[in-house]
């Protein structure tokens, strides 16, 4: 008990100063505001905060360095908790706010809604996670992401599928968000009719319990099944697929690449497939970026590099052009060759990056590895 | 498939009708829905982490799993016997005599502040229960049943026998009843209102938080929020067996158990809450008092 009042006490603890520290920072107005917006509480609270950290990471340098046109950059930190709704009044906040760009959001079905907002009032937002392929496709111009696309992704899931595993039966699953269905659906239109889906459906998202739907999977004898979704929806189907003695292995794609699916898993986590781009311990560039995250943060997070690299972009442009004008920052990010710690980004006319390499993970010995 | 559904849906049912009878007792005896029980439930599951944890760090775990789960659980319920007890004391008592709508407000904010202060003290991210009974269990006739489903059913099937035991054998359980038929009447004749209420709860709580321990070793996962969807199911089953009836309550957790299971798998597993809140409205509709409850007229 003893333990649990002292956890208390520091969490109220941290709380505070959290809370004293953020209404400290509002108060400059000589600062630039740069937003970072992604699910800060709730169940995919972890992504949200290596999102945060890894852009934080990337304004504390460049703080050290002097700032951007002579100003601190100040970060606007808001939490959508990805829910829709939240995310658009989360995004008319930092309108208001006055931030000049915006690094975020994590979830599809947030990036959406909150990049019409953001396209009304002209401010670039880059996105360090949101792979549905609408975010791009809209004709917005002030939307880029550093991420891949969920068609591509979903192709290189169906490619494997295909031609390494040779499957020919498979289910198919999705949390029924922007993501999770349309990845599933890319994935599934990938797939053409070289394999069989025997089975195609939702769950809800933030229920517990799968068992049933499970259940009706099994009956069927899917050689693999593919899951569209976030982690703790992932660990708990795949847990209590093992549970039901369900063998065939389970497939997802870059949602679930975070240590706590493992840890909800348990060792049904094992032999778990996963689409996401290449290792970033492998990539020369981001060595230094990773040492110096580890020092500050701990373990690095899935969408962590990207976040530093999307904060580098934004404030890199802003440096180019030497305004806070939203219009001029655009117009530098769709020409801008930038070198960060991911390797080479350039954006195309949609605001897609141009190489996107997703290559096929599987969770071995509790942990996350390329699979060759 | 069926008898695995059947599996699937009873261990669902038990779970909310351990639940459901914190509500339908408090409301038999105060007329109050008690909307902080959901979050009793969720303290309990909180608390579950903590001592398994703790119990798994002396390395008792070890010795004896058994032995560990059944003090998990025995400590969690004492822990929220406690808290449901001073929930009662703090929030309602003082509001007895109150407009019903009052009390109401007041379990409403009990359950706001729980859930923050749980947030606060343990944080807005998913706790993992520490993996005991992985994937084992049985396996016959094409159904798997695991040893934490048996566990489960068998636990809730004994609280709800002796519950039920309690209230029909004993004189504390003859002065509950006596309580919820008539408050004023059985305070003539001698029974202490007071401690007959503080029983229900500590009873209401007790059970909520085995659940909440048992359903936080199911699927191993806990946040602070797990209390609003439970505590709105098991009202639900509450409602359907008919609201106050202590075996309605029951029957009305293992039908919504059930019914989640089955309509997911026959009908579609993207609309599963919608079948459990469907069949409460065509209840409510055919049968206004529930499928165990009695007709009353009003008392206040």
């Amino acid at each position: 008990m003893k333990k649990f009042f002292s956890l208390i006490l520091f969490s109220l603890l941290t709380f505070y100063f959290l809370l004293f520290t953020v209404i400290g920072c509002a108060k400059k107005d000589d600062v630039i505001k740069l937003g970072v917006a992604g699910p800060m509480t709730g169940d995919q609270a972890k992504m949200g905060m290596d999102f945060r950290n890894g852009a934080e990471l990337a304004v504390i340098e460049w703080n050290e360095k002097g700032g951007v046109l002579g100003k601190k950059i100040a970060m606007v930190v808001s939490d959508d908790q990805h829910d829709p709704k939240q995310a658009v009044s989360v995004a008319n906040k930092m309108v208001n706010e006055g931030t000049v760009g915006v690094i975020g959001h994590f979830n599809s079905s947030c990036s959406i809604p909150a990049s019409e907002v953001y396209n009304r009032a002209g401010i670039p937002m880059i996105t360090p996670a949101s792979t549905n392929p609408q975010l791009t496709e809209r004709g917005f111009d002030n939307i880029f992401r550093v991420c891949g696309r969920d068609d591509q992704q979903g192709a290189v899931a169906a490619d494997f599928v295909i031609n390494r595993l040779r499957l020919k039966k498979i289910a198919i699953l999705h949390d029924k968000t922007t993501y999770g269905q349309g990845l599933a659906n890319e994935f599934k239109k990938a797939l053409g009719n070289k394999v069989g889906v025997v089975h195609y459906g939702g769950i809800i998202q933030g229920d517990k319990d799968f068992k049933a739907v499970l259940t009706l999977v099994k009956e069927k004898k899917p050689e693999l099944i593919f899951f569209g979704g976030i982690y703790p929806e992932a660990g708990l189907l795949v847990k209590q697929a093992k549970e039901l003695g369900i063998k065939a292995p389970f497939m997802s794609g870059d949602g679930v690449i975070d240590p706590k699916f493992i840890e909800i898993a348990g060792p049904s986590a094992e032999g778990t497939y996963l689409t996401f781009s290449p290792d970033p311990v492998k990539i020369p560039t981001a060595k230094v970026f990773l040492d110096s995250y580890h020092k500050k943060y701990g373990d690095h997070g899935p969408y962590s590099i990207y976040a530093y690299d999307a904060a580098n972009i934004m404030l890199t442009a802003i440096k180019d052009v030497k305004s806070t004008e939203g219009k001029k920052i655009t117009e530098k990010l769709h020409t801008l060759e930038f070198k960060g710690a991911l390797g080479t980004i350039k954006f195309d006319k949609k605001g897609d990056v141009t190489v996107v390499p997703y290559v096929i993970w599987i969770t071995k010995g509790g942990k996350f590895e390329e699979y060759k | 498939m069926f008898l695995q559904q059947l599996i699937n849906g009873l261990t669902l049912g038990a779970v909310y009708a351990l639940i459901a009878l914190g509500y339908t007792m408090v409301y038999g005896i105060l007329q109050l829905i008690n909307f902080a029980h959901g979050e009793v439930y969720m303290l309990g599951a909180y608390l579950g982490i903590i001592i398994l944890g703790f119990l798994t760090s002396i390395g008792f775990t070890a010795i004896s799993l058994p032995l560990a789960i059944i003090i998990t659980l025995v400590i969690s319920m004492i822990f929220c016997s406690a808290y449901g007890m001073t929930i009662e004391k703090i929030a309602y008592k003082p509001l007895r005599n109150a407009p019903r709508l009052s009390p109401l407000i007041s379990a409403i904010g009990v359950s706001i502040f729980l859930q923050n202060f749980v947030m606060l003290s343990q944080g807005a991210t998913d706790r993992v229960f520490p993996p005991l009974l992985n994937a084992e269990g049985l396996t016959f006739l094409n159904a798997r049943i695991t040893y934490l489903q048996i566990f489960i059913l068998i636990a809730s099937v004994l609280m709800m026998v002796g519950l039920h035991l309690f209230i029909m054998k004993t004189k504390l359980g003859k002065a509950m009843r006596a309580t919820a038929q008539d408050r004023k009447m059985a305070s003539l004749l001698g029974i202490d209102i007071d401690q007959v209420i503080s029983i229900t709860f500590i009873i209401g709580s007790g059970l909520a938080a085995a659940a909440g321990v048992m359903v936080a070793m199911y699927y191993g996962l806990v946040n602070y929020f797990i209390g609003y969807v439970a505590g709105i199911k098991a009202f639900t089953a509450a409602v359907l067996g008919g609201i106050g009836s202590i075996p309605g309550a029951m029957l009305g957790g293992i039908i919504l158990g059930l019914m989640e299971a089955l309509g997911a798998s026959y009908i579609s597993s993207e609309y599963k809450d919608a079948f459990a809140f469907g069949l409460l409205i065509i209840i409510l509709i055919l049968k206004p008092e529930g499928l165990l409850g009695r007709r009353v007229g009003d008392r206040s």
